[in-house]
This record gives structure tokens, C-alpha cells and sequence, in this order.
């Protein structure tokens, strides 16, 4: 019915920059966190700016005995005041002046400054193993914080928390929208590709944002204060500042040409991750199948290939990247060698102490590091990008959309189709010219060949498929125009291959009317043939099921399924194939009880067996998609040559 | 498949009876109710028990350990020499030695001799570094990525197998293991607590070799210059490891609640996902999507546990270490400024100076940095350990269902099939089976009729030892089933369930499920016998055409004989079809029987039906009631028998025939 989800993995630059920005607006309802964690960020920097100061204050002036107030380079404004504070004072006590400050600055923020750089950032980076989807949970859980100590660690928590919500918001919205995809596009779909998706996929969200948003920003904060402190201390060296700003040209180049290659890699490796996950989702569901037919081999192979082939692809991201990395060590090497040269000879001409060599060199490097990060910005984006458009292109799927429906109102009298055709995507007919109507307390069976398209029209009344052409009505309500919630809040269907819930007997039964009574419970079950075999389970009706209801024979779980739709108010009553899997005792009293249940209801009955269908008010025999004979048992068996007797005929024959 | 509902699972299930002896002890299983019995000594342990998975790639290890060396090797002397002369002697203006001199090709004199070297001799050397800097950068980089690379592609391998283990494990396990437990844990498990074995190398070895490595360099050099200092160093273990110890378990226990909270939550979208069509009909929408966002903010919640801590963690042993660093350096820094005598001369210094000053604090960088990764590795083990011992307990389970260790080939069938005295329960009380007597013969087709839950579908899942029986013993020829291996058995009986199993594949391959590469003209033949073949070409790419999850494109009737078609293509000698015209008209049902009859001319076929119109296919009838075969005798015998129970069934569809007759 629907596409397969199966998406060129290979989306061109333009289509990253729109999911991109499309992203963006994700963050909108959580502008506030971002803010706090902006702002948290700022002030994570500003340690950072204090650290080279205690230690060429060490060597300077407590080693080096040099007067404090008499320096090479002057201290930048916000130094300067403790600066003062240590004027007069001997080289001891300004030792531990500087160590208590160094202590407070370890334990507010997790930094001092033994050799200039020494810092610690706040992680929590578990282990990932080498595959796109086993890193998702650290995308997932993303908490970090460039500050450690006290502000390190309510840095990390805020961020944390952001993530987290940010990621079970739209996570959410996924599964939501999953769900509200037609029924039909399921049938080109495997499962776990979707688990994939809301698990491994959604994440890539919240690190585009944080990428995108916070990075811009912080950037050229970082730099603008590096560079306005050592201005001030060192001015003069601006040469060193054009050589750290020219890191966001140089990660520029030594990316893009990459970029397009991590992208569509980086799709690959997903889609391929997500094939894995089907295969052994399918694997592991299925096993019955698997064991019985002695397919454990084939299915183990299967396995096996589409595993290694998801760790190829992430080994070809992994060489996209590692190819960058080349480009930006040569290009990078050439800059630092560049400042280190000309500070090199600054020193070496006395114009800079060895201490400010460090200082200096400290600097650049900084500079040079955030810089960097701004210039391949685009590039680590196109990892983000894959993923992001794996997330759109499902929620952007057609879904049962109820806008501006109109309210049903509960069925009085009939149900009419009116010249309804349905085909399926590739042109082939199902249905031609369906014209029906059906009355309040009628017992209805369609009747027909194997793929006659009996199942296709029972699709059409609770709107599973909507007709190429043709309308139904419920009274005079066209149900094109009617919510679905609502259509589904009248109408119970029994589908042909049972799905039950890993939950009790009672509360899958209970699915069809959750307000519903243990009365109404236990009376539905009868009516199903179903209460005494649920009597002699260990716990009665609070029975678990297991897993896909597996500890039940196929017949069991067809009456469960059939006392769930016995239990609902509805009035439309659906049952397609409902006792293929009864033998003939329980069917006839399950005939027996539809036909109470249709006192109050309409009944449609798919059905091949006879005994079903020959107490039915109304036969419907279907031929190709058209209704060729309608009438009662009787009036159809008087036809002569009709294809209804042809039919029951075939039947009895075998049986005699 | 089972008739009778099983123990429900829990801590105190029974555990399975099997006459083997090998147990599936299903009360560990996930679900949270393993305290955490680990130490110290038990998480190294685990991480041991792994090391033999690393087998397999021992030589790729060692290549890569190779590389690795002769790179540092290459590198470690250059760096050496190049940062001294850098700094010491180019920047600080200190005369060479008389060794570097001669490596970078100075003349003594000039370099060696001298108090002070020269201006332009300084820039000089500072170039000379530098480029001998650049040249070696560009050239080692993609050396040393390469073996990343190749270091990348041996874990990946090593977790490759892991996954491939655990997920054979997982098919051979019983189905009872299966309907207790979720698809999504199983999966969770593979994924992503398997990749916790490329850790394994970093972890076990890398880390604590570089760790423990550095930790000792720089309290060598360290207490060579100065003993006191270095028992600084020294201190900072007792607390860093009481914090350690503190922290360990609890950090366990919020791992695993982590992992078992995401494994939850994918078992939830599985869940919803497999029936998506009963929750769009019944409109159960909002309770699943509740109990999606219940779980995925579980699976968050329990997340921010564990990472705040360990996130915590580090912040603590690094407010320690820099404690104690910074108590150092100002020590120091005193003795720096005092010029105090070393106690034992060494390496060129007899005092402190600044030039030693440097050195110190680069060595006291470095064993801290070294601690600090140590520790945080620490961290990180606890969740490695945790997602490790989640595959085991997966490998560790033993299937129920096993080869003895004497199984034997099954030769070539040729006589009979026989059930003596069969007993099966799925649990204690609730007896499926009761001393079931039954035999078939070679060209024979079997009938088997009863009511609903009478134990039919279970009695044929013995014949498949999908389960061994309690009592009693299935025969082949007179071989006991047993004594037979599991896959030679298998290749020799195949079966149609039922419920049709279709996979998200082509129709072809759905079909060559059991016999994977089988000709397409074989294909087309066991299509044409299940009366398929017709409405598959019919499809779009016909025999090409790409099923849908759990093959739902399709309509039951073609799902079902596309099932047939799969197990008449393995060629049997011994065909099990389980409501093979279920969902058939009466016209394909003809058809597919008389099909059937004539492939099945020397084989065994058994056949469980409610249909008449199929049971009278069949040469002998087994009426399977109260656990026991009651009736079991030809068509025409067992409908004389007064009172008997196929007549019964027979005379409700006969009632049927007559008043349809007219």
C-alpha cells in the first residue's frame, strides 16, 4: 500500500540543510533550558581564562622572587584586584594566597592550573561499542559540561535533564505518530526498522540542536574573551589571534570534501543498522517457524550477514572521518608550527619570558581548538543530518488524520455501500461496483473464492482502507467524513490470524471495552465458547499469556479474540474467518451466538464453511471483486447453475 | 501450539522438568530480580571470562600490538631529545650535550662548549625541531590512524561473534523460554549489551598498563629527586580507593536498572508494533501511547541515575587529586625557590631549579592524569561488566531440548512412526498428554481430530522434539527420537504450522525457508503442489515480490499455502500439516488434498483437521481425546461404532450434507 520505508539513504546537501534547520524548530518549546545551559556554558568558560595566571605568578614571583606589581606583561582586569591583594606580602604567604585560590577554583569549577591547561570537564560518556546504534545511548542520555567541580556537576544535571526531555518529547511524537499510520503501512514494513527509528534514530535531534545552536554561539564568545585577555596582557601578538582564527577556515576546507561522504555513509550505516534489527527481531518473534522448520542455520546466516555488513558501514563513517582528521593535522600542524616559530623567536630575542612561552602557546591553542570546532561544524552536522531524515521522512508519512471530522452518531438502522471500488497501488482491482446495504439485527456472510475480496470489503467498514471510488454510510453519514476514533468506537472486528497481548486473559478480552464489568467479561466469553477452557487455566481469567499469547492452541486464542469483540457496545460486528480454527461443536455455538448478538447489531461474517454461513439472513456471494449473487441459503441454492450452489455443492461433496 | 497456559513467570517458577538433567533456570532472567552479587573480584572475573573471545583474533592483536610498539618505539627517543633541545636548550638557551649535538649535526665547539648558545644558533635549532616535528606529524598520522582503523575492525569483529553467539543461544532455547520472556530484552542484549566486548582490550589491558604504567614512571622520577614529594603521590590512594569502594555497587545496581529499563522499552515498541492492527481496531491508541511514554521515561529516569553518578564520581576523584597535586606543587614551589639540594644528585640536577621544577610538575601532571583515567575507567567497568553479564546469562542457559552426546544420523525412513505411552504437561497438574499410543505407517495419511485444546498440535510438536516428553517415547523406525541428533531429525520431518510464520523477505525465499539455495524449478514445484503457484505469479514480481512484515500482504489462504509450499519443498520423508484448508474454499481445499495425496505416496503424513471434507483424505482417523488416542481405526470403521465420538462429528457435518442436499 505505502512506499517501503526504505528512503534513499543518500539525501544531497540541500535536503541536510533543510532537516536541519527543520530541527531548529524542535527547540523552540524548550528555549528557556537552553538558555540556563547557554548561559551555564559562558560561565564554564571563564575559569578556563584564569588558570595560566597562578602558575606564572609561581614561577615569576614566588620563584622567581620578581616583585608582584613590577610584571613583564600586565594582568588583565579581572586578575587585578588580587593581584593587589598580594602587594607587600612575603613570597610565602603569596604561594598560599595562590594555592588557596587554586583550591576554591578546583572545587567550585574542577580546574587549576599546574601546567596552564590543567582542567577536567564533566562526562559521563559510557562505552559505546562500533556501530551507529549502540552509540545512540550516549546521544541519548548527552550530558556535559566543559567545568567540573560544583558548577561542573549542576552544569552536567541541567544538561542532562534537557537532553533527556528534549528526547522523550520527540521520541514520543514519533511513537505517536507511528501509530496513527494507516494499518496498510505495515504490510511494507518491518518492525524493527521502526524500533529502530524512535530508539536509535530520534536522538540524533538533540545533538544537531546542541551543535547547531550552542556552538555558533559559544564560539566566538570563547574567543572574543581569549583573545581580550591576552590583548591585554599581550598586545602586540595579534599575529597569534589571526593564526587561531584561522583554524575555522582551515577545519573548513579539511572537511567539506567529506561531508557529503559522511552523510550518505552515515545514512548507510543507519539503514543498515536498522535491517539488523528486523532480521533479528523477525528471528527471535518467529522462532516457532524458525525451530520447527530446522531453520536456525539460515536464519543464523541471515543474521550474521546483515550484522557485519551494518559494522562495514559504520567502519566506512569511520574512514569519512578519520580522512578529515589527515586534512586538518597537516593544515593545523602548519599553523601551529607558524606561532610557535615567531613566539620561538620572541623568546629567544627576550622580548618573552619561558613562563609567557607557555601562556602564549596556551592561548593559541585555545583559540585555534574552539575555532576548529565552528569550521567543521557543517561536517559533524551530516552525521546528524542522516539520522534526522530517517525521523521526518516517518513522521511526514500519511497518517489517519481526523481533522475537521464530523462526530458519528450511534447506528439506528443500516449500513449501505454505494458503488464502492477499490484497487490497490499497482492498479490491480480488488473490488468493482460494490453496492450492499445491510440492516440492524441481519446476520450478513460473504461468500467467495479464495482473494474474491471478501477481506477487502470488511476492511472498508471500520475504514482500514478508504474506497478508490465509492462511498459507505452508516445511516446517512458518509463515513469519509466521519473521525476514525469514532468509527472504531462502533464497529468490532475479528481479524482471520489472532493477536493477543502479553497481558492476563481478562484485561485481552477486556481491550474491546476496558469500562467493561467482570459480568460482562465472563458473559462475552461464554457467548464465545471460550469460558470453560479459561476455567481450567491455573489463574482462571488473571491467566498471563506470554508472549504473543504462545501458551494457547490456535483455536483458544480465536474465541478469546472473538469474546473481545463480543464484549464491545459496538453495533457493527465484523468476524472474518471466524471458525476456521473451531471444530464443529464450538462453531455451531458460536453461530448460535452470533445470532443473539445480532439482535441488536449489524453481523458481517467472512467465511468459507458452510455451517457458518447457511444460517446468515443474507448472502453475499463474491466473485472477482463483484457481488454476482445475494440472497438467503434458500434463494441462492433455487438458482439454478448459481455459482453460490457450485459452491455449496464442492463442499458437500467432500463431506459425503 | 500449547494447549494448557504455563506457569507464570516470576522468581519461583518451577523449574522445567527435563529428563536430561540440563536445566533452563529461567528465574534469573532479566526482570530485575538479581541482587547484585558482584565485587571487585567477580567484575574482574567477568571481564576474564571474556578474554578468551579475543582468541579468535589473536594474531590480528598481535599485529596490532606490533604496530603500536615500533610507532612508540620510533617516537619515544625523538620526542625525548626533540623536547629537550626544544625547550631546555633552544628556548632557555642551555648548551647542548655532547650526544644531541652530534644527532642534529652541530659543531661541538659551538654548541657543547659554550656557557650560553647563541641567538641565531637558538632560532635555528628551534627550526631544526620544528621541522623534524612537521615531517614526522605528517607522515605517522596516517600510520597511526590506520591502526585505529585496523584496532576498530578486530573489536568489531570480536563483537560480531558475541552477537552471533548469543543469538544461536537464543534459537535453541525452548519456546517456553521464548513465551516468557521479550523479543525486545532479546534484542537489547544483542545489541547493545554485547558491544560491551570492545572494551574489553582498552579496559583489561590498554588502560591499567598505560595507567599503572605512567603512575610509576613519575613516581620513579619523582622519588628520585625527592622521597618526600613522592610519598605524596603515594597518599592519594587510600581515599581515592575508599571513594572507589563506596561508590562501585551503587553505580552497579543503577547500571543494570538502566540497562533493564531500555530493554523494557523496547520490548514496548515491539510489542505495539506486533499488534498495531488490534490496537487501530479497538482504538486502544492512547493506553499503548501512555505506556510508551510511562516506559521511555522510565528508561530516562534510571539513565540519569546512573550517569549523575558516575559523573559525580569523577568530579570527587579529581577534587582528591588536585588536592593533593596542589599541596605538591606549593611544596614545591618553595623548595624551587630556596634552591634546596637534592639528597641524591641525578640527571644533571643537584638542586631545585626551575628547570627541575618543570619537570616535576610535568611528572606530577602526568600521574595524576594517569589515576584520573584510571579511575574513570573504573567507573566505566562497572556498566562494561554490567552489559556482559547480561549476554552471559543468555549463554549460559542451557536449551532444553539438546543432542546426547551418542545421537546418531537417522537413517533413511522405511517403516513406521510410533507414539508409546506418551506423558507431556506444561505444568505440574495440567497434563496435556496422558499416555498417547499411536503408530503410522510409510505411505500412510493420518488423520487427527479433537476438540480445540485437546493436545493435537502439542502431540506433533513431540514428533519435532520442539519438546521431549515426560514419560513414554516417540519412535522412528524403532529408534527412539532421543538418541537421534536434532538437525538430522528436523531435516527429516517438516511441518506447516498453523499459524502462518512468514518473513519480511521475497516469496522465493520464504518458500526455500528450510532449504536455502534450492532451484527455482523445485520451488515452483512444491508451489504448484500447495495449490500456490497460480496466485504467485499473479503478484507483482511474482515469485520476486517482497512480503511485508510477517508476510502481510498476502491473504491468509495465500499465506497458508505459501507455508505448505515451504515444507513440501524440504522433501520429507515424515510431513506434519496442521489445519492445512483452514482458511481455503472448498474448490482449493479439493485441490490441495489431492495434490497432497499423491506427493505423499511414501511418506508419512499426518494430518490435523476439523474438516471432514480433509479427514476423509486421510487412510486412518486418531481421535485425541482426555490425553489419549480413543478412536483410531479407518473412516468406514469408526463411523460404525455406535455411540463413538467421530461419529459424532461426523454426524454433525453429515446432518449438514443432508439438509444442504436438498
Amino acid at each position: 500500500m505505502s512506499e517501503r520505508f526504505r528512503e534513499d539513504s543518500g539525501i544531497g546537501a540541500d535536503t541536510a540543510a533543510t532537516v536541519i534547520r527543520r530541527s531548529l524548530r524542535f527547540v523552540w518549546p524548550f528555549r528557556f533550558q537552553f538558555g540556563v545551559k547557554l548561559g551555564l556554558l559562558l560561565v564554564g568558560i571563564l575559569p578556563g581564562l584564569l588558570l595560566p595566571w597562578p602558575i606564572k605568578i609561581l614561577i615569576d614571583n614566588v620563584i622567581g622572587r620578581r616583585p608582584i606589581n613590577d610584571p613583564l606583561v600586565p594582568y588583565p582586569g579581572f586578575i587585578q584586584p588580587f593581584i593587589d591583594r598580594l602587594v607587600g606580602l612575603s613570597t610565602s604567604e603569596i604561594l598560599w594566597a595562590v594555592v588557596g585560590a587554586q583550591l576554591m577554583l578546583l572545587f567550585f569549577s574542577g580546574s587549576f592550573g599546574t601546567s596552564g591547561n590543567e582542567r577536567d570537564g564533566t562526562y559521563s560518556g559510557l562505552s559505546q561499542g562500533f556501530d551507529t546504534a549502540t552509540r545512540s545511548e550516549n546521544e541519548a542520555n548527552e550530558g556535559w559540561s566543559f567545568s567540573g567541580g560544583i558548577l561542573g556537576v549542576i552544569d552536567y544535571c541541567w544538561t542532562l535533564r534537557l537532553t533527556q526531555a528534549f528526547n522523550h518529547h520527540y521520541r514520543s511524537k514519533l511513537f505517536r505518530r507511528i501509530q496513527t499510520l494507516p494499518m496498510t503501512a505495515f504490510d511494507d514494513e518491518r518492525i524493527g526498522d521502526a524500533v529502530y527509528r524512535v530508539m536509535v534514530d530520534t536522538p540524533a535531534i538533540t545533538n544537531a540542536c546542541y551543535r547547531v545552536i550552542l556552538t555558533p554561539i559559544a564560539t566566538p564568545i570563547a574567543i572574543g574573551l581569549y583573545v581580550a585577555t591576552m590583548g591585554v596582557a599581550f598586545s602586540g601578538y595579534s599575529f597569534l589571534v589571526w593564526a587561531g582564527l584561522a583554524a575555522i577556515p582551515v577545519a573548513l576546507i579539511s572537511t567539506l570534501p567529506f561531508a557529503g561522504m559522511l552523510r550518505r555513509r552515515s545514512g548507510a550505516s543507519r539503514q543498515a543498522g536498522a535491517t539488523t534489527t528486523a532480521t533479528a527481531e523477525e528471528g527471535v518473534s518467529q522462532v516457532l517457524a524458525v525451530q520447527s522448520l530446522g531453520g536456525e542455520k539460515r536464519q543464523l546466516a541471515h543474521f550474521e550477514r546483515d550484522s557485519w555488513a551494518s559494522f562495514g558501514r559504520y567502519r566506512g563513517v569511520m574512514v569519512a572521518q578519520l580522512l578529515s582528521v589527515v586534512g586538518s593535522v597537516v593544515m593545523g600542524t602548519a599553523l601551529a608550527v607558524y606561532v610557535l616559530l615567531r613566539v620561538s623567536d620572541l623568546v629567544i630575542a627576550g622580548q618573552l619570558s619561558v613562563g609567557d612561552f607557555a601562556l602564549l602557546f596556551y592561548y593559541y591553542v585555545r583559540i585555534a581548538f574552539t575555532a576548529s570546532g565552528l569550521g567543521a561544524l557543517w561536517f559533524r552536522l551530516q552525521e546528524n543530518a542522516a539520522g534526522l531524515h530517517r525521523v521526518f521522512f516517518m513522521m511526514d508519512q500519511p497518517g489517519e488524520d481526523d481533522a475537521g471530522a464530523e462526530p458519528l452518531h450511534r447506528l439506528r438502522e443500516r449500513v449501505r455501500m454505494e458503488d464502492v471500488h477499490y484497487h490497490y497501488p499497482d492498479g490491480t482491482h480488488a473490488l468493482r461496483g460494490i453496492d450492499l446495504e445491510a440492516r440492524v439485527g441481519q446476520r450478513i456472510a460473504l461468500v467467495g473464492a479464495a482473494g474474491a475480496g471478501k477481506t477487502t470489503l470488511a476492511y472498508l467498514l471500520p475504514r482500514f482502507l478508504e474506497p478508490s471510488a465509492g462511498r459507505v454510510f452508516f445511516d446517512d453519514q458518509d463515513l469519509a467524513r466521519v473521525s476514525h476514533r469514532d468509527l472504531r468506537d462502533q464497529t468490532a472486528f475479528v481479524f482471520q490470524e489472532t493477536t493477543l497481548f502479553d497481558a492476563t486473559v481478562e484485561e485481552n478480552i477486556r481491550v474491546g471495552k476496558p469500562d467493561a464489568s467482570d459480568a460482562e467479561v465472563r458473559q462475552a466469553a461464554r457467548a464465545a465458547g471460550a469460558d470453560e477452557f479459561i476455567e481450567r487455566l491455573p489463574q482462571g481469567y488473571q491467566t498471563p499469556l506470554g508472549r504473543a499469547g504462545g501458551k494457547l492452541s490456535v483455536g483458544q486464542k480465536q474465541r478469546l479474540a472473538i469474546a473481545r469483540a463480543l464484549v464491545r457496545d459496538a453495533r457493527i460486528l465484523i468476524l472474518d474467518e471466524p471458525t476456521s480454527a473451531l471444530d464443529p461443536e464450538t462453531e455451531q455455538r458460536l453461530v448460535e451466538s452470533l445470532r443473539l448478538a445480532s439482535r441488536d447489531r449489524v453481523v458481517f461474517v467472512v467465511a468459507h464453511r458452510l455451517s457458518t454461513i447457511r444460517s446468515a439472513d443474507l448472502i453475499c456471494f463474491i466473485d472477482d471483486g463483484r457481488i454476482t449473487e445475494r440472497g438467503s441459503h434458500e434463494e441462492l441454492m433455487a438458482l439454478p447453475d448459481g455459482a453460490y450452489r457450485g459452491f455449496v455443492e464442492l463442499q458437500a461433496r467432500g463431506v459425503a | 501450539m500449547n494447549d494448557a497456559a504455563m506457569n507464570p513467570p516470576g522468581g519461583d517458577a518451577v523449574p522445567p522438568r527435563t529428563p536430561t538433567g540440563a536445566l533452563e533456570d529461567l528465574s534469573l532472567m532479566g526482570s530485575g530480580g538479581r541482587h547484585d552479587r558482584m565485587g571487585f573480584k567477580l567484575v574482574l572475573g567477568l571481564l576474564w571470562r571474556c578474554v578468551h573471545l579475543l582468541r579468535p583474533v589473536r594474531k590480528h592483536l598481535g599485529a596490532l600490538l606490533g604496530g603500536f610498539s615500533l610507532l612508540s618505539l620510533a617516537l619515544f627517543p625523538v620526542v625525548v631529545i626533540g623536547g629537550d633541545v626544544f625547550w631546555t636548550r633552544a628556548l632557555l638557551g642551555d648548551p647542548l650535550t655532547a650526544e644531541e649535538a652530534w644527532l642534529l649535526g652541530w659543531d661541538p665547539a659551538q654548541t657543547v662548549a659554550v656557557a650560553k648558545l647563541s641567538e641565531s644558533v637558538r632560532r635555528e635549532l628551534v627550526e631544526q625541531v620544528l621541522w623534524i616535528a612537521v615531517v614526522l606529524t605528517i607522515t605517522l598520522t596516517p600510520v597511526f590512524l590506520g591502526l585505529l582503523y585496523y584496532g576498530m575492525w578486530i573489536l568489531q569483529r570480536v563483537n560480531q561473534l558475541l552477537r552471533v553467539q548469543l543469538m544461536d543461544r537464543l534459537q535453541s532455547l525452548s519456546l517456553r523460554f521464548h513465551a516468557e520472556n521479550k523479543v525486545g530484552d532479546a534484542l537489547y542484549r544483542i545489541y547493545q549489551d554485547s558491544a560491551m566486548v570492545t572494551q574489553l582490550i582498552e579496559v583489561l589491558f590498554i588502560t591499567p598498563l598505560l595507567s599503572f604504567g605512567r603512575f610509576f614512571f613519575s613516581l620513579a622520577v619523582v622519588s628520585a629527586y625527592d622521597p618526600q614529594l613522592a610519598g605524596l603521590l603515594l597518599l592519594i590512594w587510600p581515599p581515592a580507593l575508599l571513594i572507589g569502594a563506596f561508590v562501585s555497587k551503587r553505580l552497579r545496581v543503577r547500571f543494570r536498572d538502566s540497562r533493564e529499563a531500555n530493554s523494557r522499552l523496547t520490548s514496548r515498541i515491539q510489542e505495539t508494533l506486533t499488534g498495531i492492527r488490534v490496537i487501530k481496531a479497538y482504538g486502544i491508541e492512547t493506553a499503548e501511547q501512555e505506556r510508551f511514554e510511562w516506559s521511555s521515561r522510565e528508561a530516562f529516569r534510571t539513565a540519569f541515575r546512573a550517569r549523575s553518578w558516575l559523573a559525580s564520581f569523577h568530579v570527587v576523584i579529581f577534587w582528591v587529586l588536585g588536592t593533593a597535586t596542589l599541596t605538591a606543587i606549593a611544596i614545591a614551589t618553595l623548595q624551587t625557590r630556596d634552591a634546596v639540594p637534592l639528597a641524591v644528585a641525578a640527571a644533571g640536577f643537584t638542586a631545585w631549579n626551575l628547570g627541575l621544577y618543570n619537570v616535576f610538575k610535568g611528572q606530577l601532571g602526568n600521574g595524576t592524569e594517569a589515576l584520573r583515567d584510571l579511575f574513570g575507567t573504573w567507573g566505566r567497568v562497572q556498566d562494561i561488566a554490567i552489559g556482559l553479564d547480561r549476554a552471559f546469562e543468555v549463554l549460559d542457559l542451557e536449551p532444553e531440548v539438546q543432542d546426547a552426546d551418542d545421537a546418531i544420523l537417522l537413517p533413511p525412513f522405511k517403516d513406521r512412526v510410533t507414539f508409546r505411552d506418551v506423558h507431556f504437561q506444561y505444568q505440574e497438574g495440567h497434563p496435556v498428554l496422558a499416555g498417547v499410543d499411536l503408530e503410522a505407517e510409510i505411505g500412510s495419511i493420518t488423520a487427527i481430530v479433537g476438540t480445540t485444546g485437546s493436545g493435537k498440535s502439542t502431540l506433533l510438536s513431540l514428533l519435532l522434539r520442539l519438546f521431549d516428553p515426560d514419560r513414554g517415547a516417540i519412535e522412528i523406525d524403532g529408534r527412539d527420537l532421543r538418541g537421534i541428533q536434532l538437525e538430522s531429525l528436523r531435516a527429516s520431518v517438516s511441518i506447516a504450522l498453523q499459524e502462518n510464520l512468514l518473513f519480511g523477505e521475497t516469496v522465493l525465499e520464504n518458500i526455500r525457508f528450510a532449504v536455502p539455495g534450492a532451484p527455482r524449478e523445485a520451488v515452483e514445484a512444491a508451489a504448484r503442489v500447495a495449490c500456490a503457484d497460480e496466485f504467485i505469479r499473479g503478484l507483482s514480481e511474482g515469485y520476486d515480490t517482497l512480503l511485508g512484515e510477517r508476510g502481510t500482504k498476502l491473504s491468509t489462504g495465500q499465506r497458508q499455502r505459501l507455508s505448505i509450499a515451504r515444507a513440501i519443498l524440504k522433501d520429507t520423508p515424515i510431513l506434519i500439516l496442521d489445519e492445512p484448508s483452514a482458511s481455503l474454499d472448498a474448490q482449493t481445499e479439493l485441490q490441495l488434498m489431492e495434490n497432497l495425496t499423491a506427493w505423499g505416496r511414501g511418506r508419512a503424513i499426518f494430518l490435523i483437521t476439523h474438516r471432514l471434507s480433509t479427514i476423509r483424505c486421510s487412510d486412518s482417523i486418531a481421535v485425541l481425546a482426555d490425553g489419549r488416542i480413543l478412536e483410531h481405526g479407518s473412516h468406514d470403521e469408526l463411523i460404525a461404532r455406535e455411540g463413538g465420538r467421530y461419529r459424532a462429528l461426523a454426524d454433525a457435518h453429515g446432518a449438514l450434507s443432508a439438509a444442504t442436499a436438498s
